[in-house]
This record gives C-alpha cells, structure tokens and sequence, in this order.
C-alpha cells in the first residue's frame, strides 16, 4: 500500500516537474538556448502568485493565469532586448548570459521580497480525498491536471494554430522563417515568453505545494533541463512523461535509498539517457 | 609497379543499412595506384556514403576494405588518416575560427604516418601547400571569411597536406564557374602526377570525362556500369539512371 | 615569447606581494589564486578542447578529499595527500572521460552537471571520508605558505596551458573544438586527445582542491562539491577568452576583484551587479577580454557595437 501511495505521490509530483520542463523544452527546441535562468522565472512566478494572493485576496488559482499574463510579459522583454542581442553568438554565450539572468533574477527577488521562506496558504492547500486507501491530495491533483492541459494547449498551437507554424519554421530555418513573413525577432520574443508564462504556472503551483525562496531557481533550473532531455524536446506530453519519470524515481529513491539520493537518481538517470541514445537528435520542432 | 603489388584500395560486397534502408549495396571496386575512378550517380545513390565508408567516418554494415592489401574496415577515422588516406567533405568542414594557415597545418601535423611532430615544420609545409593550391595570398584570413572557390581550395590544401596516398574528393566542383572547374581539373591531375590515387565524385560530367581513368556509377546504392569513361557515360542504363534523370 | 615573459614577470611580482600585504588582503588573494587555478584548468578542457564541462567540481572534491582522508585517516604528510588527491581525479576522470566525452555539445555539458552533486552525495555517505559532518584537518597557520604554494601551482598550470597553445598536442585539441569530424579523418585520436585533456584539467583542479583543503582545514561534501563553483570557473574563462593563455587568469582576476569590492561596498547588492557584469560582458565582449585588446586595436571602440550587430537576430 505504502508504495502505491509513493508511486501516486511520484506521478503527480512529476506533473509539476513536467510543467517546469515544459518551458525550457520549448525554448531549447525552437530557440536553440538552453535557458539557465528557467528555474528563476519559475521562482518569480511563484512570488507573483503569492503577493496576488496575499496582496490582493485573489485565489491562487485565479492568480495562476494572471501571474502567467506577467510572465508572458517579462519573458517577452528578457528576449526581445536581451537575449535577441546575442543568439547568433556561440552556444557558451547563450549559456553564460541566461545564468547571468538567473543570477539578476535571484537577488533583485531577495532584495524586493526578502530571503524568508513563503508559502502560498490557501484554506483549502491541505484537503485531500482517499480512493481505495490512497490519499490523494487536492491542489497535487490539481497541479497535474493542469500540467496535461498547458501541454495540451501548448501541442494545439504549434500544431494547429498559424503562430504555432511560424514558430516551428522558425526552429528549422531561420531563412524559411522570414520567407513565411514573420519577423524572427518577434516569434523569439513570444516563445520565450510563452516558455516564462509555462514557468510562471509552474512557479505558482510550486509556491502552493512546498515553500519558495529565491534562491530555488538553479535547483528547478536543473530539474527542468533533466526533464526536458528525457522527455526531448518535440513533443510536448513526452516532456510530462518525463517530470513523471523523474517524480516517480525520486519518490521511490527517497523511500528505499533516503533522501539524499533524490538528485543522484534524477542526473544519475540523465547521464544513462544521454549516454543511451546519444546520437538521437533532441531538437527536433 | 610489380604485378604482384595489391590495388591501393579494394572494397567486396561493401554495403550499409541505415535503419532498414540500403544506402550502399554490396558494391564491389577496387583502385589501382595513381589511378583516377569517377564516382558518378543520381542524388542519393549513396556516393557520400561510400566515401565515409572508406575514410571511417561511417562503419560499413557488411563487407569488406581493403588499403594496399590491409583490411580497414574497423580502424577508426583517424588510423585510416595515418595509414594515407585523405578526403574532403561535400559539407565543407574548415576549422572556422582559425587562420587557412593554422586549419592547413592540423593535415601536415596529424596525417600520413601520424604527420610532422614539430608544429613550425608543420607550418612550413602548410605553407607550400597553400601556395600549391593557389592560396598563398590568404595565409591569415579566418577560414569563415573566405568564399565559395576559396573555401574549396582550402578542403584541398588541407587534405593534400596530409599527404596522403588516396585521395576521396567529395563534390568539390560544386557551384563552381566553367573557368573555376578547368582550374580544378588541373589542380587534381597536379595532384596526381605527384603519385596520390584519387576517387572523385562530381556532378560535372564534362570534369569526369576528362579526369577519370575509370569510371564506377551508383544508382540505388547498387554498382550499375564500370569501365573507361567514354563507353560507360554512353551506356543506355547510365543514361537511364542518372543522365536522363538530370534532363528531365 | 611575449607571452612567456608575461606569465614569468608576473609571477615574480605576485610571489613577493605577501611581503608587502596584510592579512585581510591574503585571504582574498589566496582565493582569488585558487580560483584562477581552477578557471586556467577548465580552460584546457572548455577552452581549448571545446567541451563545456560542469563537472571539473567533482575533480576538486576529489581533490580536496583525497588530501583531507590521506592527511586525517591515515596520518600521511600534506604532498603525499595531495598526491592521493591528484591520483583520485585523474582515475575519474579517466573512467568518466570514456563514456561521457562521447557525448557533444550541450549534451556533455548536461551530462557533467548533475557530477558533482552525485558524487557529493555518494561522499557523503562514506564513513571514511566523514560521511555528512566532514573532516577536520591539523591547523597551520601560514598564509604566506598557502599563498606561495597556490601562485606555484597557478604557475605551472600556465605553463602548461602555454606549451598547449604551442604544441601539436593543442592543435588536435583545438581541431576537436572547431569541427571534431574533420579532425578524426585529419587524423587526431579524437577520443584519447579529449580524455587526456580532461585528466589534465582534472590533475590541477586537484591540486588545487588540496591546497584549499589544508588551507581552510574544516571541509564537508556540500562545500567541497559545490556545482556553483563550478559556474564560476566557466564564467571567469569566458570572460577572460577560452582557449587563450592569459585571458582566462585576467577573467579571474578581475571579476575576483569586482566581487570583493562589490561585496565590501554594498555587501546586499554585490552579487545582483555580478550578474548586470555578466549580462553585459556577454553583449559588448562575446569573445572574452582577451579578445577585446585585438578588437579594439584594429575598430577602435565600435568593435563593442560590431559584436551586437554580428550577433543579434
């Protein structure tokens, strides 16, 4: 019974890990930058959950749209006159500059919200319900269907919608992109941003489930980039499958092994991934 | 030359499967030294596929290759570079942040034999090189900043300073002018009147015609005519397969 | 040799500054020493080789570990211990090298960030090696010692580092950096060049490891296999210009230095103008300081927007 319940936990924990790895996947795919400042974004986007909530009495999950609205927004700006500046520059630079976002990030957050711990409190964060003995928590379930319908939606517009195509010539070609008529600055500005907007979600789910600092940011950041290669990076419910993976592992891991094996497992897991199947391609939009 | 002197290079029943699908097809040739073969067929006759075949850049999934008598076919690319074998990529690969001097002198420093151990030695004969392909006045220009003939040029130098004994030139008269190709021509029977064994593929019968020794035609990965170059580019099955092809 | 000359006047100079200097200023510059010993190191793996690796802070833990279990649990003199130290990182490089520089690109970088946090954790659970408290090691007072020993080691690396950029050896690395196939069929052993080149890197990280871990005498896995430290090596040799000799010691140097003064001015906002620091080096200078001296040389200051033009969409 004990291991159902893990193996429950892991799954809807790795909801939440798929929504985080969802962003960076995004990104990487299309832009071909490997964002270090992700798990910042999603770090800001709990904060801004949480002064929505304790600021204004909005219910978080009324502020989750909104704060993604923000994200959308800040994301859209980070690339539209940062990050545009420097993308044809060597894969190092992109690296380099994204963790010298994360590092802004991070300490304008502690200077503007404080280094303490924060926890976005609803009176409902504790409920939960019980099917065939299992506990299942309320905002947990919550935090995973929701990650299934971001998927969902972010499959719709790259597959369905005429944004979505642009954005995917985009990541073929930069060439065939302005034959399209789209302007690359733009369709890089609203990936981006829409990968901010994923994290942003991501960041107030996180915030309702366990507690924020500033400083999570370079863990998430970690654990989206393991979900995002072992998910890859076309297909945006492979992405889930693989914060499931990593859930479900790391759940498992902290019950026979002890937590401190939780991050051994989830790299220990990345390198045999990588290792595996190296001469897979994982940009493939 | 004796009789009993084995070809520089002799490949049986050569073949590679890319996940089910045949690219090259039991093919069967052999190069006898300082001679010139044309590779020829259509697009996606597995040309390229050979040529990484024999330089190592590619495992061959069945059959046989033989370098002067030597089985080859599970030395890795760069024991293959020792033993005198050098090639150019269709896909220009020039080390693009150095100079066409530094990008030259990795060939002198690494090829046949394992190459010149001393890097200014090595950088003497980049040199020579460099002038030998007519780019003695670009010694310092970034290999990026060079154009289309140029860069051509440099896959040459760089290959020759391996200073190999085959050669596999991989489309190097690509989008070159009429004037540029006869300059090609001439570089490549320079190279062989040194005593180098050449494989070349081209899309530029006219190059073929006046180059090859021999020529070997592709089609479907399969070996589909062989022979001197005026009787094969006339077989009805050759013309079928690749020059009707090209007309239409 | 210019360059020569530089590294060996500057040494000098540098080996007599504890004579003239306080206390204070030896902490920062032992660190700052270490640092650059570190980012000259990563320097011949990310620089020259091209293979960004985020997992040269396995080395120094190893490094730091091997000396500190030699010196503690079995009462072995301070070199034999950095001996143990260097022999550790160097086998792990060895055995980690093989499987994962098969690995390109980004790949290689992912795949050795994840290192030093699971070596960290599996230290951590050796009773030898301390398990979770860590160890203590005998306390010397001798900064100028430590000082001497670390400008000694920074040295060699660069000598090192020096013979790479000149040497045969450094123009396979190079190859591998600029186009890894072409090399192969140029005839460079791919494979024994890019493991040899991260045993290098390995080798003085451990040494270095070692100096910090007598030096400082209190280690613990989560400072000894910090993955940030990491971060900082990389940053400071791309700021410098990898794959240069003294671009990554100027990087270290100075952005050492900006840290120190910005901490000690306004300690809260230090490490949020690091990361402006950063942002900006990436726009204006994408090849490194070392870079710039060129550049500005032959564009004058428009070489700065002439990077932007060059890389932007």
């Amino acid at each position: 019974m004990l291991l159902v319940q893990i193996l429950v936990n892991g799954v809807l924990l790795g909801g939440l890990y798929g929504l985080m790895g969802l962003g960076m996947a995004l990104v990487w795919g299309v832009l071909n930058v490997v964002n270090l400042a992700h798990g910042a974004l999603i770090m800001l986007g709990g904060y801004l959950t949480y002064y929505l909530f304790t600021g204004l009495g909005i219910d978080p999950f009324v502020a989750l749209p909104i704060a993604a609205l923000g994200m959308f927004v800040i994301g859209y700006c980070l690339q539209r006159f940062i990050l545009n500046l420097i993308v044809r520059s060597a894969m190092l630079n992109t690296l380099l500059i994204t963790f010298g976002l994360s590092v802004v990030i991070t300490y304008l957050a502690q200077l503007l919200f404080s280094a303490d711990f924060r926890t976005i409190n609803p009176t409902y964060s504790g409920a939960n319900f019980a099917v065939a003995g299992i506990t299942i928590p309320v905002v947990s379930l919550a935090a995973f269907v929701i990650a299934f319908v971001l998927a969902g939606a972010v499959w719709w517009l790259l597959n369905e919608m005429t944004i979505g195509r642009a954005i995917r010539a985009t990541a073929q070609n930069l060439t065939a992109a302005r034959l399209y008529g789209v302007d690359p600055r733009n369709i890089y500005a609203l990936t981006f941003g829409i990968g901010a907007a994923l994290a942003g979600v991501a960041g107030g789910l996180f915030g309702i489930l366990t507690h924020l600092t500033p400083y999570v940011g370079a863990t998430l950041t970690a654990k989206s980039f393991v979900i995002a290669i072992i998910g890859g990076l076309s297909n945006p419910f492979k992405v889930i499958l693989g914060g499931i993976v990593i859930g479900v592992a790391e759940q498992l891991a902290s019950l026979y092994l002890g937590p401190t094996y939780i991050d051994v497992i989830s790299f220990g897991l990345l390198v045999v991934v990588l290792v595996v199947r190296p001469a897979r391609s994982l940009r493939a939009a | 030359m004796s009789a009993a002197e084995p070809p520089i290079l002799q490949a049986k029943g050569l073949t590679k499967r890319f996940a089910g699908l045949v690219s090259v097809d039991h093919v069967d040739f052999s190069l006898a030294r300082n001679e010139i073969l044309g590779l020829i067929g259509p697009n996606g006759a597995g040309k390229t596929t050979l040529v990484n075949m024999i330089s190592g850049t590619l495992r061959p999934s069945e059959g046989e290759l033989a370098f002067k008598g030597e089985r080859i076919d599970t030395l890795p690319s760069y024991r293959r570079a020792h033993l005198g074998i050098a090639r150019t990529f269709q896909v220009m690969k020039p080390f693009p942040g150095l100079s066409t001097l530094d990008n030259v002198a990795v060939g002198a420093m690494f090829g046949t034999g394992g190459g010149e151990k001393s890097r200014a030695k090595a950088r003497e004969k980049a040199r020579e090189w460099l002038e030998f392909t007519g780019l003695g006045n670009r010694l310092e220009a970034s290999a990026d900043s060079l154009g289309g003939p140029d860069r051509k040029r440099l896959e040459f130098a760089k290959a020759l300073a391996m200073e190999p004994e085959l050669l596999l030139l991989d489309e190097v008269m690509a989008g070159l002018t009429a004037v540029e190709v006869d300059q090609v021509v001439e570089l490549i029977k320079k190279i062989r009147d040194q005593g180098v064994t050449i494989l070349v593929i081209e899309h530029v019968i006219k190059a073929i015609r006046s180059l090859s020794d021999r020529v070997l035609v592709l089609h479907h990965g399969e070996a589909i005519a062989e022979g001197d170059p005026a009787t094969v580019l006339e077989n009805p099955q050759v013309v079928e397969a690749y020059l009707g092809k090209r007309r239409a | 040799m210019i360059r020569l000359a530089i590294i060996l006047v500057g040494a000098a100079i540098l080996a007599c500054l504890p004579f003239f200097t306080g206390a204070v200023f030896m902490q920062f510059a032992i660190n700052a020493l270490i640092l650059a010993v570190l980012t000259q190191s990563w320097n011949i793996i990310g620089g020259f080789t091209g293979y960004v690796s985020f997992g040269n802070s396995t080395f120094y833990g190893l490094g730091i570990y091997g000396t500190a279990v030699a010196m503690v649990k079995f009462s072995l003199p301070f070199a034999v211990g950095l001996g143990c130290g260097a022999v550790l990182a160097v086998l792990a490089a060895l055995l980690i090298g093989i499987p994962i520089l098969r690995l390109r690109g980004p790949y290689f970088a992912i795949a050795t960030l994840g290192l030093a946090a699971a070596t960290g954790a599996l230290v951590s659970t050796i009773d030898l090696a301390g398990a979770n408290t860590g160890l203590v090691l005998p306390l010397v007072r001798a900064d100028t010692m430590f000082y001497e020993l670390a400008l000694g080691l920074l040295l060699v690396c660069t000598l090192t580092v020096l013979w790479i950029a000149t040497s045969r050896f450094g123009a396979g690395l190079v190859a591998i950096r600029e186009d890894e196939d072409a090399a192969a069929t140029m005839g460079v052993n791919t494979t024994a060049y890019k493991v040899i080149a991260l045993m290098m890197s390995a080798f003085f990280t451990a040494i270095a490891g070692g100096i910090y871990a007598y030096w400082i005498s209190f280690i613990d896995p989560s400072s000894a296999f910090d993955p940030t430290l990491n971060v900082r090596m990389v940053i400071m040799a791309v700021f410098g210009g990898p794959g240069t000799v003294l671009g990554p010691l100027a990087g270290s140097f100075i952005l050492s230095a900006v840290y120190e003064v910005l901490s000690s001015w306004i300690s809260t906002a230090a490490a949020l103008l690091f990361g402006i620091v950063i942002v900006l080096a990436v726009i204006f200078t994408p090849r490194g300081i070392a870079d710039v001296l060129v550049g500005v040389r032959r564009h004058g200051w428009r070489y700065l927007t002439r990077n932007i033009r060059e890389n932007r969409l």
